[in-house]
């Protein structure tokens, strides 16, 4: 470095103060600012979750005697259930229109494992109705059904969940 | 020329020339903070380690916090509280001191990423740092982002909850994980212990990992120099009474925000999966490593497969005139030099052996061995160690041709690296330039030699002070000269008819240093342009050979 270049060393450490001051300004700033907006101001949340395993896909059936001859000694038993399970299709309706559909399969390498859905929805604030219906069996027909009217204060979440042991959708709701 | 002028590092001109621009934009950053700091201490130049300082004060803060923490689900929230309240400002201080400086470590590394990218430093030896760098960033990212959920406040919650749907995304069925979080039951005490197990394993991981990715280098500058450190410190510190970083209110499974608070350092993900969408900031994620991984892959690919094979120069060792002294060793930026068991009849116990992967073709082990000097016999003029195409017999002719060739009573020599700037303009009937892989390339015996010659001013010319290229180049000639290292540049050479001037591509010093030079040849000498290199030598001990 040409000596003739280097500034005064008083101005030398204001600029090392000022190079520190920029330094924490961008760290401190960016440790909690600007805020990042993920609703409008008039917006609640719906979250539908649920993870649930389905009737198989096929009723257990006797096996004939035939078949039993025809099987290793060691697997012959007496019923023939496949583990595939159905799929799992849900909708979710807010006053009287759709707010989200699924049709989800079985996880698990052979289908034989539980249909799991996240979903995270915004919607107005306010009063609505909800509707959720869920099919489960190989028909594909709507077998649980849950109404509700909620009224949804700007920012509170409602939770649908799908307890198959409760006796199906839950619906619960934070204030 | 030709003799000392090696190809390129790279087969590509092409991505040098593109880089070339960036460079010299990232070179003039650097000098703008030389106004303010002293060249060695510049924070631009020691981003890796000043990263590194940020690492260790966020691993010790993080083990005292640890200590200080309720690690379940219902008392994270309340031990956090508890801190930042504290009257006597320490559990402020531990807070703000193990959240801004994990902040500042990923704004660092970043920055540091940045740099050695424009510097091109993915490609040569250097592919093993960048290589082993890019696993850091997600081990950083992880640590980040698990540490801001222990705290468990609506911030935590946030970004768990946005986690879990950026997870959903991947083809992993990871669709449970939000199911931990969805209300208050469902969070329980065991994937809270995941999470702190997460957060205290992956930071010493990165310690572990840090320790790999500075392998390869010789003396590597970890930790910053102590001013930069303290200064880094302090401004932490400060910053950590100043603008405590608190806890948020607590999560609460049933309320959103509509407007949230985040970390950008560490929960940009969040914004970004929404506004594309989660599989979008995967790919960027992915694309970005794929990036990062093919820089220092690709090239070293398309140099094995034979063909249109540019081999780079490598240091070749010359056993004749090794006397095992190790100082090539010593120098070597990369430790590319081993000192092995001799495999000659000579008495010498060692000598010294080149790892040809590991050379970077600097020439610097050249400049530091002691048969690399001019005053030899002409048949004995190889060097223990030395490039081929820049061979020390190859550049003492070119001095003594380039000498000779000048005109006029003021003859200067300028020996100029290459990598700094191209010092073309600098040549004319009086002045002879000659080019080197790095200034610490010259034996310092040269700059005797020349004078002897005839020349009456010398100038060494190379990147700016700490801003080498082959990373310690500056640092070897500055001792040399000043008789701090060997091989030292004897004390009976004068010291006011040399300038060593760091000024990277600002060719105009250099000419001012020439320039001065010739005004100095009459009467007294003017030394404006260089402080340390006329230093006077307090001790000289030059030995010229084996
Ligand atoms: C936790 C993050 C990181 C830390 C703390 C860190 C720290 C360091 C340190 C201390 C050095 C030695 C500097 C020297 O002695 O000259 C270094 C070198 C290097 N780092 Fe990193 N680093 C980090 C991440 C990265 C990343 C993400 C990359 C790029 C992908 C990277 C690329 C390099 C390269 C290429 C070098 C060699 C520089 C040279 O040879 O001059 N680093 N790093
Ligand atoms: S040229 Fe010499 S000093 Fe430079 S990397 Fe190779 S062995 Fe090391
Ligand atoms: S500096 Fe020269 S003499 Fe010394 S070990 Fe290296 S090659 Fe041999």
């Amino acid at each position: 470095m040409a000596d003739s270049a280097k500034l005064p060393t008083p101005l030398r450490y204001l600029l090392q103060l000022l190079a520190y001051a920029a330094f924490a300004a961008v760290i401190g700033f960016f440790s909690a600012k600007p805020a990042y907006r993920q609703l409008a101001d008039n917006e609640a949340v719906v979250k539908l979750s649920f993870s649930h395993s389905a009737q198989l896909r096929q009723p257990c059936r006797e096996r004939s005697a035939e078949e039993l001859a025809k099987l290793a000694p060691n697997m012959r038993s007496k019923q023939d259930c496949p583990r595939e399970r159905s799929r799992v299709a849900v909708e979710l309706d807010m006053d009287g229109k759709s707010l989200y559909r699924i049709d989800t399969p079985p996880s698990g390498l052979h289908d034989d494992g539980a249909a799991t859905v996240y979903r995270r929805l915004a919607i107005p604030a306010g009063p609505h109705r909800f509707r959720a219906r869920l099919a489960d069996g190989p028909d594909g027909k709507f077998n649980y059904h849950h109404e509700a009217d909620v009224d949804l204060a700007p920012g509170q979440v409602l939770i649908v969940d799908f307890l198959s042991g409760s006796g199906g959708f839950v619906f619960t709701h934070g204030r | 020329m030709a003799a000392t002028s090696f190809p390129p590092p790279t087969p590509s001109l092409s991505v040098l020339s593109a880089l070339s621009t960036l460079r010299r934009g990232e070179e003039r950053l650097s000098g703008t903070f030389d106004h303010a700091f002293d060249p060695a201490d510049n924070p631009w130049r020691h981003l890796g380690a000043l990263a590194f300082l940020c690492l260790v004060v966020a691993v010790a803060s993080g083990a005292i916090a640890y200590a200080l923490y309720d690690t379940s689900v219902s008392g994270a929230y309340q031990s956090g509280l508890r801190l930042q309240n504290d009257p006597t400002m320490l559990g402020r201080l531990l807070r703000g001191l193990h959240r801004y400086s994990a902040d500042a470590l990923a704004l660092l590394t970043v920055l540091h990423l940045l740099r050695e990218a424009v510097r091109g430093h993915y490609r040569g030896v250097r592919w093993f740092s960048w290589l082993t760098g890019a696993p850091l960033v997600w081990l950083l990212w992880i640590a980040g982002l698990t540490g801001l959920w222990l705290l468990w406040d609506s911030r935590a919650l946030y970004s768990v909850t946005a986690t879990a749907e950026l997870l959903q995304a991947l083809p992993l069925a990871p669709d449970l994980l939000a199911r931990n979080v969805l209300t208050a039951d469902a969070l329980n005490d065991r994937f809270f212990s995941l999470i702190m197990f997460i957060h205290i394993g992956v930071p010493l991981f990165l310690l572990a990992a840090m320790w790999v990715h500075v392998q390869r280098l010789s003396r590597p500058r970890l930790w910053p120099p102590r001013s930069l450190a303290i200064g880094c410190l302090v401004t932490l510190s400060l910053l950590s009474i100043a603008m405590p970083a608190e806890s948020l209110g607590p999560a609460d499974t049933g309320h959103v925000s509509a407007s949230q608070s985040i970390d950008w350092f560490y929960q940009f993900p969040h914004p970004l999966a929404d506004i594309a969408s989660a599989t979008a900031a995967w790919l960027l994620a992915f694309a970005f490593t794929a990036l990062v991984i093919a820089l220092a892959v690709l090239p070293r690919m398309r140099r094995s497969s034979a063909k249109g094979n540019v081999s780079l120069p490598v240091a070749q060792v010359n056993l004749a005139n090794c006397n095992g002294c190790s100082r090539c060793a010593v120098d070597c930026p990369f430790g590319a030099v081993e000192m092995i068991a001799r495999t000659d009849q000579r008495r010498h116990p060692r000598q010294a052996s080149v790892i040809a992967d590991l050379c970077a073709g600097c020439g610097i082990c050249a400049g530091a061995c002691p048969s690399s000097t001019p005053f030899r016999r002409i048949e004995d003029m190889v060097s223990g160690i030395e490039m081929p195409g820049a061979s020390i017999a190859s550049l003492r002719e070119e001095l003594k041709r380039g000498l000779a060739s000048l005109d006029g009573p003021d003859r200067v020599v300028v020996f100029a690296c290459r990598n700094a700037a191209d010092h073309a303009a600098l040549r004319n009937t009086s002045t002879l330039l000659m080019r080197l892989e790095c200034a610490a390339m010259l034996p310092p015996s040269f700059i005797e030699f020349a004078g002897r010659l005839g020349a009456t001013g010398t100038v060494i010319a190379g990147c700016r002070e700490g801003d080498c290229e082959y990373r310690l180049g500056d640092q070897w000639v500055q001792q040399r000269l000043s008789g701090a290292h060997e091989p030292h540049l004897r004390a009976v050479v004068s010291r006011d008819r040399l300038h060593v001037i760091w000024s990277g591509q600002d060719i105009a010093q250099v000419q001012a240093a020439v320039a001065s030079l010739r005004g100095g040849m009459s009467g007294k000498s003017s030394n404006q342009a260089s402080d340390k290199g006329t230093e006077r030598v307090t001790h000289s001990s030059e030995a010229h050979h084996d």
